[in-house]
Parts: structure tokens; C-alpha cells; sequence
């Protein structure tokens, strides 16, 4: 029994991962370019509506996919506008882009579907196969695309910063601007490409929440991209450490879930545990990370 | 590697700094296979002068051209395309970012498909790291664990990987030690050889005429002459530089009371193993090669890293708290890098002379009389600091340390990159905190100021004293002790 507990747990892990890791992902993109962006839990949340209407439109769980991402990529490229060409403050277009993404959402809701809480259902993917044992729900989760995608996000992230020229220009856009305008780079462009990248990064979280459960549902992120946000600073702005932190949110979240029917604690106590241990963790944590030295910094426009 | 030659020449440039005119009517030819130094007090415009020639500023009046052709538009980018690179005064490193990408960034190599191609990057960054003078060892650092020095060549690294056919450098030499300053020399001298042009701003007319070919001297944004180095003399540029204005005279100094010691430093760990003892009255001097433990001393006396590993005892008292008890038992710290430790850089002039003494003097009068004590300019309290000269800067941060009660004074670089006037009013101001009884410990990469400030020399190796020296001890064995083969107790 024990055993199987323990193996539930692993795979509720795995699959409450994703959209923490997807939004983390899509933070350190963008932070380390120089752009802040609270806005993850909007972009997904966003994203996951885009993808339902498009699959219910089309009746395609791919064209679905396309969809949640193009309006991921679309919310985020106004972000993006906004503070890279507007030079608006990236926290005071974050918290707008977080509201219009949750009345958005709403407001489409009612149109489309005329409905307060939820979508019609979709079918999604519905690759593996059916069965409550923990070995048919890991099949599941493995051959679940979004989360392919996902882990195609955690290999190629860290090694686009690392390894290529975009990357480069990308940290050093978020460490120095003013140098690296000076060093001949169009930081306003790279910075652009980099949110609009975060963008499509939590477009993949919300989308697999919004797949997961085979509709949308107002207000369904409950705050997960304020999470992947708080392991993106936990982690000190570096990928690898922030998909662990992430699973570590992740562990919390199904044990909440696994433990809810087992332990005599109220179950809204046990609700809070990931958002209790953000708190901590962000408190604790925190005190060697070194954000970007240029976040949130323009350079000279008018030399 | 055979470069194309590229004269730059500015014809009648000025331009302005909102209602600060920072230069005028100036006209300067810069020619390949020369170097090139332009001189003048702070504020005189220099570093304006070279902003305008590498792009880095529009000019409001007048023309750059490079090689002939205007340099439109007048960007870094532009120049750096045409073969004109910028060293600045205050560098633009990123500094998490390792060597190899600081050297790389924004003209990679790649493999296609824009993948980096780390060993053709590694490769060329080896040759070019000899060629600027950087130590290979440095090559996988962070640039921020870098020494100002290598520090230094790793700019002149980033624009010769640019196959920059022109470099104009800000006060290269203002951080380092006399031969360090003789082997950047070196090898500018063997980069204008290939035919490059070379432009050094400096506030060193022994360098000048030492190792540049032809000088031009700028006051108050005005280009006053300009001379072959062989033509001319130290008197000369002193005059063109300092015009009708005569130099205050360095008080001389005392001999130091035969006290016990008001000041002492111990440690063990840190990268440091020493002990300093410093009599009221006494200033000792702190000579070493870069990197050799000064900055560990300096911010372990402050109270910063390092500090509970070091014993720091002032009057009789063991100072164990943070930078700002220390500061309030008497204790006066200058840091070496003032726009990083010194100044609250967009905050104002005003504000940055009370830093730490908020709430405890008459303001306005103290900022008045450290304005009017030390000279600065403008004189007007509401500017933001960014704004002012490098050597105005160094004079808030000087002023502040220096105009108090002060039981102990560490000083690092004090009159790094500060004009002949400027360092004279600081200077000043060191004897005479010293003559009222402070303990003065003086880091400094200037011999010269070591020789008419400090009582003795003490050398720094590796974060030991490698010899305690006399004053008045000669070049060469100096030389030899901060190199670390002359043993003396």
C-alpha cells in the first residue's frame, strides 16, 4: 500500500510539474534578458482558453496546441511592447497583462460559451492508456505531447542561453545593456524575441492544465505562474535549478492531493502547503541569488 | 595582422550636457601608427572629446569623420563597424558572464545555424588575451572576479576581437601600478605599430612623455595645443593644462608621534595574512601589484567581506559591527571603485556628500563647505552624480570620508583619475587629518603619491607583507619586493 502511495506520488508529481516548469522556463527567459515579467500566471491562463476555443473551434487537440501558443506569444509580444518600445515599467505592465488575462478570460467565457465557470469539454490527446494504477497514470503522463514539449523546454532552454548566439545576446542584454548596445547589439530586439519565447514557454504550462482537464475553467492556473515565478528567483535566475525547485512545488502539490483522503488535516490546510513553502522557500532561499544585474534597466536611447 | 590605417579627425565639435557645455568648438586629428595621449584637469572635456571621436556620443556641432567618410549616424555601433573601439573609463563588462562571452558578445563566432562554436571562440580569444597582455589563467572567470587590471586588457581584448583599426582608451592607466602602466604601454605601442590608431585620455604627463607620440591639451572644453611629445615639455603642458591657475602647495608632512599604535589589523584567513599597526599621526603606505590582497584589506577593515574573519581594533576598541558602526567609532573608508562602493550615482550631488551623516549635522552647511572645501564642480547641490567628472566624483567621495571627526582613515586610490589640482586638494586633506591625529592607512597604485604621503611603505604579495620599505627606497628594489623577490622583515 505504502509502495503504491509512493508511486502515486511520484506520478502526480511529474504531472503537477509541468505547468510550474513550463512558467518557470518562460521567467528565466525573459528576467534574464532584462525584462521583467510577473505576468506568467496570465499567459498561461490565457493560453489555456486559446487553446480550448481553438480545439473546440477546429476540433483539433493539435491545432489546440498552436492556438494556446499563438496566444501565449501574442499576450506577451504586448508585454513586450510595451516595456521594450513604451518603456513602461515591466512590473506595472505585468500586473496589467495579469488582470486583462484574468477579465479576459471571463469576458470570453461568457461570450463563446456563455457559461461563468467552465468551457464545453475537449478530447484532447488521450494518448495511453485508461486504468487508476499508478503504472497506466505514468503511461499517461509520458505520452501526454504538451508534456514532451515541455521536457524538449527543459533540455533546449539551458542550452540557448549556454550555447548559442541568441542566448548570449540574451544574457547580456539582462547583465548590461548599455555594453551590450554599445557591443553592437539590438537589445530592444533580443529582448522582444526573448518575451515573446516566455510567452510561448507558458503557453505549454497552461495548455497542459487546460488539456489535462479537457476544458478551460475560469480562473484555472490558481496562481501556479506566481509559483514558477517565486522558483525562478529560489533558483537565481538559472534554468536547471528552477525546473528543480519546480518539482519540488510539484512533490507539495501531490501531496496535498494523495494525503487529502489519508490524514485527519482540513484539506485547505493541506491546499496551502505549495504556496506556504513558496513563502518559505523565497525566505529562505533566496539570499546568495543574484538577479540580473540589468533587470529592468534600458539602455541610453538619446546618447 | 595587416590592418587598413584610419585617421579620425573631429573638426570644430562641441556639445552639451543639458545646460553644462562640455566641449566646444574643438578640432583634433587622430593619426594611424600614433599615440595619441589628450590631456587636461577634470571636466575639461577629454572624456567627452574621445565619446565624440568612438561614437558614443553625438556631437551637437561639428564633424567626426572616420577615415575620411562622416560618422553617421554617430553610434557605437557604427564606429565599431568602421574599425573605431571605446575603452571606457568605467567599464562595460558584464560582469556574470565569463571571459570568453564578454570577449565574444555580439561578434560570435558560430557554427551556423547561430550555435556557438566555443573552441573557434576559445582559440582566437587565446591569441588576442597574449596580444592585449591578459592572463590566459583568467580566460573561464566571471568578468567580475576579474582585478581592475585584467579587467582592463579584457576591454582592449573585446575591441581588438572587433579587429578595431582605432582604439580610444579613458584613463587606461588610472588603476594601475607604474608597470602595469609601462607594459599596457607596450602593447599599445606594438598595436600602433601595426598601424592602428591609438588615443589615450590620461592626467599622467610622465606617461605622456614617456610613450605617446603627439599630445593635445583640452581646458574647460576648449582645445588649447597640441604638440609632438619630443617638442615639448612637462612646464609646457602643465601651463596649456592648468592655464593662469597656480598650484596649491602640498603641506609638508610631520613625523609621526612615538605613540603606541591607535590603529591595528590582524588576519589570518581571507586571502590575508598580515598585521598593520599605524600610529596616531602616521600614514602608511600600502604598495603592491594589482590584486595582490588590497582590495580583500580595504573591505575587510570596513566591516565588509572578510570582516569576521579579521581583527580590527581602533583606540583601544575591537570594531566587530557592520560599515556603518565602524563608521560612527571613527573609522573612514574610501573604496577604490567609487561609482560602485562610493556614490549613490542617480541620487544628487547634495545627498551623496551627507551619505552616513543624515540626521547628524546641519545639512545644508555641510554640504556647502564640502562643495566649497574640495572645490567641486558644479558647485550645485541638486545635480545628480552621474552628471559629474570622474575626478569631481572622487572629490564627494574624498570629502565625505575626510571632512569629520576621524579616528582611522583607509584610503584606496584616492586620487585615481583625479586632475593635478583635484589631487593636490586631497592630498591636503590627508596630511592634514593625519596631522590631527588619525591613523591613515593610504592604498595606492601611484608610487609617487605613496613617496609624498606615507611614512612608510608597506608591500603587499599575495595578501602578505612582503617587505616593510623606507620612503625614499629605490625603484628597483621596490620593484622587486612587490614582485615578491626581495624578502625584507
Amino acid at each position: 500500500m505504502s509502495g503504491s502511495v509512493g508511486a502515486t506520488m511520484a506520478v502526480e508529481t511529474l504531472r503537477m510539474s509541468v505547468p510550474y516548469v513550463c512558467a518557470a522556463l518562460g521567467g528565466v527567459v525573459s528576467e534574464r534578458s532584462g525584462v521583467v515579467n510577473i505576468a506568467l500566471d496570465g499567459l498561461m491562463l490565457a493560453s489555456a482558453l486559446g487553446g480550448v476555443a481553438t480545439a473546440i473551434a477546429t476540433g483539433s487537440a493539435v491545432a489546440g496546441v498552436a492556438g494556446g501558443v499563438a496566444t501565449g506569444v501574442l499576450l506577451a509580444l504586448l508585454h513586450a511592447v510595451v516595456v521594450v518600445r513604451g518603456r513602461v515599467d515591466g512590473i506595472v505592465s505585468g500586473v496589467a497583462i495579469q488582470l486583462l488575462a484574468a477579465a479576459g478570460t471571463r469576458f470570453t467565457l461568457r461570450a463563446l460559451y456563455d457559461s461563468a465557470s467552465n468551457s464545453p469539454s475537449i478530447e484532447g490527446f488521450r494518448l495511453g492508456p485508461a486504468g487508476a494504477g499508478a503504472t497506466e497514470a505514468l503511461a499517461r503522463v509520458l505520452l501526454d505531447p504538451i508534456a514532451w514539449l515541455a521536457l524538449v523546454a527543459v533540455a533546449g532552454v539551458p542550452w540557448l542561453l549556454r550555447s548559442t548566439r541568441f542566448g548570449l545576446r540574451l544574457r547580456g542584454a539582462g547583465e548590461n545593456p548599455e555594453a551590450a548596445a554599445a557591443a553592437g547589439v539590438n537589445v530592444g530586439a533580443v529582448r522582444i524575441a526573448a518575451v515573446a519565447l516566455s510567452g510561448a514557454l507558458c503557453a505549454l504550462g497552461g495548455l497542459h492544465l487546460a488539456f489535462d482537464q479537457h476544458r478551460f475553467e475560469s480562473g484555472m492556473t490558481g496562481g501556479r505562474g506566481f509559483i514558477g515565478l517565486a522558483a525562478v528567483i529560489v533558483a537565481g535566475w538559472r534554468p536547471g535549478r528552477a525546473v528543480l525547485a519546480c518539482l519540488g512545488f510539484a512533490a507539495l502539490d501531490a501531496a496535498q492531493i494523495v494525503l487529502q483522503d489519508r490524514v485527519a488535516v482540513a484539506h485547505e490546510l493541506l491546499q496551502a502547503l505549495p504556496y506556504v513553502a513558496t513563502l518559505v522557500a523565497i525566505a529562505g532561499l533566496t539570499r546568495g541569488a543574484r538577479a540580473p544585474a540589468g533587470l529592468g534597466r534600458h539602455p541610453d536611447p538619446h546618447p | 595582422m595587416p590592418t587598413a590605417s584610419l585617421r579620425i579627425v573631429a573638426d570644430g565639435v562641441g556639445r552639451r550636457y543639458g545646460a553644462v557645455r562640455a566641449l566646444a568648438d574643438a578640432s583634433i586629428a587622430l593619426e594611424p601608427g600614433e599615440i595619441h595621449a589628450i590631456v587636461g584637469e577634470n571636466g575639461a572635456g577629454k572624456s567627452t572629446l574621445l565619446a565624440l571621436l568612438a561614437g558614443a556620443r553625438a556631437p551637437d556641432s561639428g564633424t567626426v569623420s572616420v577615415g575620411g567618410v562622416p560618422l553617421v549616424p554617430a553610434t557605437p555601433r557604427e564606429a565599431l563597424r568602421r574599425g573605431v573601439g571605446l575603452v571606457r573609463q568605467h567599464f562595460s563588462l558584464f560582469d556574470a558572464l565569463s571571459v570568453e562571452d564578454n570577449a565574444a558578445l555580439g561578434a560570435e563566432l558560430t557554427r551556423g545555424f547561430g550555435v556557438l562554436d566555443r573552441p573557434a571562440v576559445r582559440t582566437r580569444l587565446a591569441r588576442l588575451a597574449e596580444r592585449a597582455g591578459l592572463d590566459l589563467g583568467a580566460l573561464g572567470l566571471p568578468a567580475g572576479a576579474l582585478a581592475v587590471g585584467a579587467r582592463q586588457r579584457l576591454e582592449i581584448v573585446r575591441v581588438l576581437w572587433r579587429d578595431a583599426r582605432a582604439l580610444l582608451l579613458d584613463e587606461p592607466t588610472a588603476v594601475l601600478t607604474h608597470g602595469e602602466a609601462a607594459a599596457l604601454y607596450a602593447t599599445l605601442r606594438s598595436l600602433a605599430g601595426e598601424g592602428r590608431t591609438v588615443a589615450v585620455v590620461t592626467h599622467k604627463l610622465d606617461e605622456v612623455l614617456a610613450h605617446a607620440d603627439r599630445v593635445t591639451v583640452l581646458r574647460r572644453g576648449r582645445v588649447v595645443g597640441s604638440w609632438a611629445t619630443g617638442a615639448t615639455s612637462a612646464e609646457e603642458l602643465t601651463r596649456a593644462i592648468m592655464g593662469d591657475a597656480s598650484l596649491p602647495t602640498l603641506l609638508r608632512l610631520e613625523p609621526p608621534s612615538v605613540a603606541p599604535a591607535r590603529f591595528t589589523f590582524s588576519a589570518s584567513e581571507g586571502g590575508l595574512d598580515l598585521k598593520l599597526e599605524v600610529r596616531p599621526g602616521e600614514i602608511v603606505g600600502v604598495a603592491g601589484v594589482e590584486g595582490n590582497g588590497q582590495r580583500e584589506l580595504v573591505r575587510a577593515i570596513a566591516g565588509l567581506e572578510g570582516s569576521s574573519r579579521a581583527t580590527v581594533v581602533l583606540d583601544g576598541v575591537a570594531l566587530s559591527g557592520g560599515p556603518a558602526e565602524r563608521r560612527l567609532a571613527g573609522l573612514t573608508v574610501v573604496h577604490e571603485d567609487r561609482q560602485v562602493d562610493g556614490l549613490v550615482l542617480d541620487a544628487t550631488l547634495g545627498d551623496n556628500l551627507v551619505l552616513g551623516d543624515l540626521g547628524r549635522c546641519d545639512e545644508a552647511a555641510t554640504i556647502a563647505r564640502r562643495i566649497r572645501a574640495f572645490g567641486i564642480v558644479p558647485a550645485d547641490p541638486s545635480v545628480a552624480v552621474r552628471s559629474l567628472s570622474g575626478g569631481n566624483q572622487q572629490k564627494v567621495v574624498v570629502a565625505r570620508a575626510l571632512d569629520r571627526e576621524v579616528g582611522a582613515a583607509v584610503l584606496a586610490q584616492p586620487t585615481r583619475g583625479v586632475d593635478l589640482a583635484a589631487q593636490r586638494a586631497v592630498h591636503a586633506a590627508i596630511v592634514e587629518v593625519a596631522r590631527a591625529g588619525a591613523a591613515v592607512v593610504l592604498v595606492s597604485a601611484d608610487l609617487g603619491e605613496l613617496r609624498a604621503l606615507a611614512h612608510r611603505l608597506v608591500v603587499l604579495v599575495r595578501g602578505k607583507v612582503a617587505a616593510e620599505l623606507p620612503i625614499d627606497v629605490d625603484d628597483a628594489t621596490l620593484g622587486r619586493a612587490m614582485l615578491g623577490l626581495e624578502q625584507v622583515a
